[in-house]
């Protein structure tokens, strides 16, 4: 994200920027982060 | 408000409240929100899984007060998983202050979240903090706060000398 849209963001009020926080962690638990394994396609599977 | 409605994930203004009763409540001098939420109060927002609510013991001896902050907080619905207490599924960690901390919380930044009066770690004393933690994530977070937050050089410069503090090399 650009610096600019991120100082923007954090100019935004205090109960915007929870409720924001809110729907962040609503994504991480809806969409967990995996560690992707390495495909015989990727360059460092050799 | 329903659990579920997008803007209630967070029950800051729950903890605020509390915090505020533990004051009432004699368990407690004074407190201060720190943390990841803190720094979001100055910069954009990002995950973080819990709250931290540094406080000044009313208690000086050994365990800071912590067994009747506990008691008071599971009489009003509050449980306790591992280091946490939970408040409508969101977890809060308790830390008595001291030192650094504790000029945290005294010097904190009064402000009023959804009507509720709280204080909250002012930047400068966010980034010291971090600066001595010393995580990856922490110098993360100050190179956040040089970026987005309005620092108060003069002042970081006095809190980092005064604890005798670096910062971390980029």
């Amino acid at each position: 994200m650009k610096l600019e849209m991120r100082q923007k963001l954090s100019r935004e009020p205090f109960a915007e920027k929870i409720r924001k926080v809110g729907q962040l962690i609503r994504l991480a638990k809806t969409f967990p982060r995996r560690v992707s394994k390495p495909t015989p396609a990727h360059p460092s599977a050799k | 408000m329903p659990i579920d409605e997008p803007s209630s994930n967070i029950p800051l203004a729950d903890v605020l409240r509390a915090a505020n009763g533990l004051v009432a409540a004699k368990l407690i001098e004074d407190w201060a929100l720190g943390g990841a939420l803190a720094a979001i109060y100055y910069v954009e927002p990002f995950t973080t899984y819990d709250a931290d609510i540094f406080f000044i013991p009313a208690d000086k001896g050994l365990t800071a007060g912590i067994p009747a902050i506990y008691a008071h907080l599971q009489s009003q619905g509050w449980q306790v998983e591992r280091e946490h207490l939970v408040v409508r599924g969101f977890p809060v960690q308790f830390l008595a202050a001291s030192g650094l901390t504790e000029e945290a919380v005294r010097e904190a930044e009064r402000i009023e979240f959804e009507g509720v009066p709280a204080k909250i770690f002012r930047a400068e004393h966010i980034v010291a903090i971090a600066a001595s933690v010393g995580r990856p994530k922490d110098k993360a977070r100050i190179e956040q706060l040089f970026q987005q937050a309005d620092l108060d050089k003069t002042k970081l410069e006095n809190i980092l000398q005064r604890h005798k503090l670096k910062l971390p090399t980029p």
